[in-house]
Order: structure tokens, then sequence, then C-alpha cells
């Protein structure tokens, strides 16, 4: 008990960065990812074909790889970003693909009738977007985002490659130390914590979104 | 529009994301200098419960920054990225148990070294193994990356043509390694013996152990910098014979290792 009190504020350390990239990915991959996907449904063909191969790329390699190319290659043609500032950058470009897709299928599910019936009864495009459409994407991506959120959470993990001392790293730094499985536990238990708090904070917030039932 | 809108939005991210990375001081700067450890290198330099930096080269470090008058930030690293970070310079020092070796002086530039190294075979006294010929047809694992690693492939006669399958298994830190022997789906594994004694000296289960010692070349610890940076090598040389010649050294190690390593 003794022990866990010795080693518990390293790990919080650790959890703060954990909990800091997480916010800042969150923030601005979310309405990257809403824009990317108005791109990728555009009918501008260069433009959607261009977003098509952001998301493939995004998606297609490992966000480790990523990691690693931002940060140890970039420099070589002169692009240097700071540890962290490399860590949010490829986490934010490769979340906001993943939300780009959510975000697409929720468009393409509120079918084409309703806008232009909207379109009928007067309303902009805008307008139609705004007050029909958008709240039903909502309601439908919510269950998909929540996913990749927690996710997000866990991924952010994967930062050790740059040497950022994370709440994985805590707990391996400790384990290494002391020769012992116990801080790699207690670090398992604060994922699980974090995780629990971002699966009820979903649940609120799906019951908020629960109109139209 | 909506196109123009999204081009706007991406210029201005990109535009905001540089603004994040400039005035970041990077590398080769005159006043402070950045060394790369791996903070999970025990005894070498890894983190106390409380957060602070300690070990054995990380108080040599200090001493030298302290002779030298310049200020010493401690970056942790990836330990498999250390040449490509201080190519980059993100880190002006690799200091951290580096082991000298030709491969390596081919990319880094040395410093005179300052500690004696040597790859020993930790086994369990439950096997019965005492001597690295008992190994044969056991399966055997080493640090990826690691100085064993090149030694046990480098001079196959010695332990890497008896072991199983003639292949070790490889594991990216030492714990992973010492956790297989424990478990016992691994009957040696090749460290350096600084890590070897300190991981003994540390376990419950310490009397459990033995190690054996390996007919590998001795090894030199040094530190690592750019090639071409003359003056720090300099620098850095003459601040670790003051450490020597004063005694420093050796109280350091005496206080680490419990007797005198160095050289």
């Amino acid at each position: 008990m003794t022990y866990i009190g010795k080693i518990l504020p390293s790990l919080l350390n650790g959890a703060k960065v954990t909990l800091l990239l997480f916010a800042i990915t969150l923030i601005l991959s979310i309405p990257l990812g809403v824009l990317l996907s108005w791109g990728l449904r555009s009918k501008v063909k260069p433009l959607k074909w261009i977003l098509s191969c952001y998301v493939w790329l995004m998606r297609g390699t490992p966000l480790l790889l990523q990691l690693i190319f931002i940060f140890y290659g970039l420099p070589t043609i002169g692009i240097v970003f700071e540890r962290f500032t490399a860590a949010a950058v490829a986490f934010t470009l490769n979340y906001a693909a993943y939300f780009a897709e959510i975000f697409r299928g929720g468009l393409q599910a509120v079918s084409q009738d309703q806008r232009e019936a909207a379109a009928v009864l007067g309303l902009s495009r805008l307008q139609a977007f705004r007050f029909i459409v958008w709240p039903q994407v909502l309601k439908i991506v919510l269950p998909s985002i929540g996913n990749e959120v927690i996710n997000l959470i866990k991924d952010s993990s994967l930062v050790y490659v740059l040497g950022i001392g994370d709440l994985l790293r805590a707990g391996n730094v400790a384990t290494a130390r002391d020769v012992t499985l116990l801080p790699l536990l207690l670090v398992g238990i604060i994922y699980l914590a974090m995780t629990a708090i971002l699966t009820y904070i979903q649940t609120k917030i799906e019951q908020r979104f629960s109109y139209y039932e | 529009m909506k196109k123009k809108l999204i081009i706007l939005f991406g210029f201005l991210f990109l535009i905001g994301l540089s603004a994040c990375s400039n005035g970041q001081r990077v590398g080769t700067s005159k006043e402070a200098l950045i060394v790369g450890i791996d903070d999970s290198f025990v005894p070498m330099g890894f983190q106390t419960s409380a957060g602070k930096l300690t070990g054995f080269d990380v108080a040599v470090a200090q001493k030298v920054g302290q002779v030298i008058h310049r200020k010493l930030i401690f970056q942790t690293i990836d330990w498999s990225m250390k040449e490509t970070e201080l190519r980059n310079g993100t880190i002006d020092l690799i200091w951290n148990g580096y082991t000298k070796t030709p491969e390596r002086a081919a990319k880094v530039y040395f410093s005179h070294p300052y500690l004696r190294n040597q790859q020993v075979v930790v086994v369990k006294k439950a096997d019965h193994i005492t001597t690295l010929k008992q190994l044969q047809n056991k399966t055997v694992g080493v640090q990826s990356g690691s100085t064993g690693y090149e030694d046990l492939m480098q001079q196959p006669q010695i332990l890497k043509n008896i072991i199983r399958n003639q292949t070790p298994v490889q594991y990216d830190n030492i714990q992973n390694g010492m956790l297989d022997l424990k478990a016992g789906r691994i009957q040696g594994f090749l460290i350096d013996r600084v890590f070897a004694e300190y991981y003994l000296k540390h376990d419950r289960q310490q009397h459990q152990y033995q190690i054996l010692v390996t007919p590998y070349r001795s090894e030199n610890f040094a530190v690592g910098m750019r090639k071409h940076d003359y003056a720090l090598q300099k620098q850095i040389d003459q601040a670790l014979k003051h450490l020597k010649d004063t005694g420093q050294l050796k109280s350091l190690s005496e206080q680490w290792f419990g007797k005198d390593i160095t050289q």
C-alpha cells in the first residue's frame, strides 16, 4: 500500500500527459473530420480525390509509423516539430481521417429526399443542413465517435517512440526500477478509470441527443 | 465556396501548427546541452519514484556539466531512435550506458571510454547451468539492438551455434527478458553486467539466479555526440579526465556499483 502511494504521483503525472494529448487531439480532429467529410462528398472531383487519398494514407499506415515519420523523418527536409507538437499533429491528422469517414457515413444516412423536401419548403441549403440534416447526423455518429474516443486514450501510449513520458511509460519506468509488475497493474486500472468516465459521458450525451424517439 | 472554406481552414491549420513549432529551441545551441537518456535504463539513468532523474551516468553528466560550465537538459528518448535524435539535433549527447562499437563509431563521435562493461548470461540456479556449454539446445534471450545481440551474432562459435534454433529470442527491454527467464520460457538471458547486477540486487528472488561470465570482448561505455563536433568532444574528454584524476569518477562508481569499474 505504501508502495502504491509512492509511485502513484509519477503515474498520475504520466496520466496528465496522456489526457492533455487526448484533449488536444479530440478538439482539433473532430472539427477537421467534419470539414473533411464535406469534402469527401463534394462534387468537385479533384478535391474529393485528394481527400480520399488522404484518408487512405492515414488509415492505411500504422499510427506508430506516422509518429516516427513526422518527428524523425520530417527534419531531414527541414521541418522540425517539438516533441509534443509532433505527437499532436500526428494524432490529429490520423484521427481526423477516421472521424471524416464516420461523419461521411452519418451524412449519407440522411436521405436525399429530406434535403429536397427542405428545399421545397423554402429552406436554404445552410438552413436545411443546420435544422434537418445535422441533428440526425449527430445521433447517428455518436456511438462510432465514442468508439474512436476510447481508442484514442489507449493509442496515446504510442508516444513512447518520441520519448514522451505518458502514463504507460511512467509505469514501465517504475517496473524497470523496482523490479515488480505492480506499476503496470496500476497503469491498467488508471486506463480503465479514464475509459469508465468517458463511457459515462458518452451515455449522457447520447441521452441528451435522444430526440425523435 | 465550400471548397474555398476548406482550403482556407487547411492553411490556417498548417500556419497554426508551424507557429507552435517556432520558438522551440532545437539542438546545437551554444548554451545548454541536451542529453538523450532512456529513463528506464537502470542503474545508468532512471527516474526515482519522486520523478527525479538519477543514476550513475546522470551523476557523471552533471559533474561534467559543472566542469565545462554548460547547463545540461536531460531529454527522455526512445533508445532505438538515439542516433536519429542526435542527427536531427533534438539531442546533443547520447549518454546512457552507450557502448563504443566500430559500427556506431561510423555514425557518431565517441568520448574516451569511462566505464568497463561485459556481457553476461543470467540463468536460474534451479536449471543447474554453470557453464556456457550447458546452454546447448536451450532457449536464450537478448535485448534487441544491444551490444549483447551484436556479440552473439558476430562471434557465433561462443553461444549462437549451440542454442536452440541458433536464434535468440529478442526483447524490447531488459525487464521483459527477466520476466521471461522467471517464467521459464528462456533458460538464459544475455545482458550487460551492470544491468544484470542491478536486477539481481533488487529482485526479491535474487538467490534463485546466477551470472555466467562470457568470453565476449569486454566493452566500454562512452558518450556519443554528433560527428565533427570536435570542440564538444575535446571539452567532454577533458572534463572526464579531470573527474578521473580527482577520484570523483571512482567514488561514483563505488557508490553505484559497489566497486571501481571506471577506466
